[in-house]
């Protein structure tokens, strides 16, 4: 079971590095700052290297989502095991759909479907859920886009045209501090989850850190997860919502870092992935000439909303078939790989890679020519 | 139960760091690209500054540096 659970954590740290990378690196691809492979490699290896940096555990796997501990609910191995298995089949199907959606929060849900199966409705925390992920998921955006937008703004009041080239070297340095803030933030989470699920199994001394063994593979798997790049992410994020130029997308990510920072060092946690896209939207709206698909925009602000909700639901029915006992597990792991096998083979059908990932300009113009020739490079909206 | 004041915190480091870094950056740029006299030093000035606030932005993330 702790096995299962500890490749379960894997898999899911890796979705969450290849969902992620378009947080720091779509802006970068699309402007043409670094070239696809380049930006994903770069990436990766800031992801490597910020797993390291910062192995300070959560006390708690969902963050006081869930009453934990002595007076609360015991976590149990199986419903980490549910949970997980919900935060990646959402991590799935939104990168599927080329949706970036917050991996932190499919996890949250998962793992509360999971406790309300297991535990029962009291077992949650509503008055955390609404202060720590439904308020920040609507601040997250709004605070970004404001700020990218005056970026931009002042940006483009300051360069002259010819001059905004330039902007591209800058970019550089964003995007990779970006990264290198996701690496020691999201590593973190699956090195909790793992670590909590030993001490849970008796493997490990209760209160103590993560094993050396336990960094390293988690550093290594989201690394792997950022470099295989979740490209249809990164074209929804990098073209999808607006077009951008080097000058917008170096306020973008200068948006993104300093929300970001500010966030985790003030005190008031945002998602990375929503605070990316609102600097995106914003920065499309700071230029004058650039115009922002709403309706991808919306799209995007619908997964949010059914993200805890969908992986909940997930990973309830996944909690659910696993009180059979061991048939039940069995069941929910086949049933779980099967699904991830065939969301591998249904996205081969229309393959978006670092060969194809901008969409060619006229497709920008006439939308609507563009699903027709690709079929269906983009969802159905 | 929501903290307002962090947020506002938040919300205006953010601004005044964004907004610092692109200004000092689109400054550099405009002042880099001419040849002549004390604008290309003052441009390469600005780029320097920036290159601090990353890096102090790096040092934030890293928390062995604290």
């Amino acid at each position: 079971m702790v096995v299962l659970v500890i490749v379960l954590a894997l898999f899911f740290d890796f979705t969450n590095g290849f969902h992620d990378t378009a947080n720091a690196m779509a802006t970068p691809i699309a402007t043409g700052a670094l070239r696809p492979k380049v930006a994903v490699a770069i990436a990766a290896l800031l992801n490597l290297v910020g797993a390291f940096l910062s192995t300070e555990v959560a006390k708690t796997i969902s963050g006081g989502l869930i009453r934990e501990g002595h007076d609360g609910v015991q976590i149990t191995p199986v419903m980490i095991f549910a949970g997980l298995i919900g935060a990646i089949m959402w991590n799935l199907v939104t990168w599927l759909l080329g949706l970036p959606s917050s991996s932190s929060h499919a996890l949250f849900g998962g793992l509360i479907g999971a406790a309300i199966v297991g535990a029962g409705f009291g077992s949650i925390n509503l008055s955390v859920l609404l202060s720590k992920v439904v308020f920040p998921a609507l601040l997250a955006p709004l605070t970004a886009g404001v700020v990218a937008f005056l970026a931009t703004r002042i940006a483009y009041a300051i360069t002259k045209k010819k001059q905004r080239s330039g902007f591209r070297y800058g970019q550089i340095f964003t995007s990779s501090l970006v990264s290198l803030a996701h690496g020691t933030n999201d590593a973190q989470k699956t090195m909790g989850v793992v670590t909590l699920t030993l001490i849970a199994g008796g493997f490990q001394a209760t209160g103590s850190g993560p094993e050396l063994w336990v960094i390293v593979i988690c550093a290594l798997a989201i690394a792997l997860g950022t470099y295989t790049g979740g490209w249809r992410i990164i074209r929804t994020m990098g073209t999808g919502l607006t077009e951008i130029e080097p000058g917008q997308g170096f306020a973008a990510e200068a948006a993104t870092t300093a929300t970001i920072l500010a966030s985790t060092h003030l005190g008031f946690a945002l998602s990375t992935t929503q605070v990316a896209s609102g600097s995106v939207i914003g920065t499309g709206i700071g230029r004058k000439g650039a115009s922002v698909r709403w309706r991808t925009a919306g799209r995007i602000a619908i997964g949010w909303v059914i993200t805890i909700p969908a992986a909940a639901a997930v990973g309830a029915l996944a909690s659910w078939i696993s009180l059979a006992g061991l048939p039940g597990i069995i069941a929910d792991a086949a049933a779980a790989i099967a699904v991830i096998v065939w969301i591998f083979v249904y996205s081969r059908r229309n393959h978006v890679g670092a060969n194809n990932v901008h969409i060619e300009p006229t497709a920008f113009v006439r939308p609507k020519k563009k699903r027709k020739s690709t079929r269906s490079g983009e969802v159905r909206p | 139960m929501i903290d307002w004041f962090s947020f506002f915190v938040v919300f205006a480091v953010s601004i005044v760091a964004a907004c610092g870094v692109v200004f000092l950056f689109s400054l550099g740029l405009r002042l880099a690209s001419v040849r002549t006299g004390w604008r290309r030093p003052a441009g390469i000035g600005c780029f320097v500054l920036c290159g601090l606030l990353i890096l102090y932005g790096v040092y934030l993330i890293i928390p062995s540096l604290h």
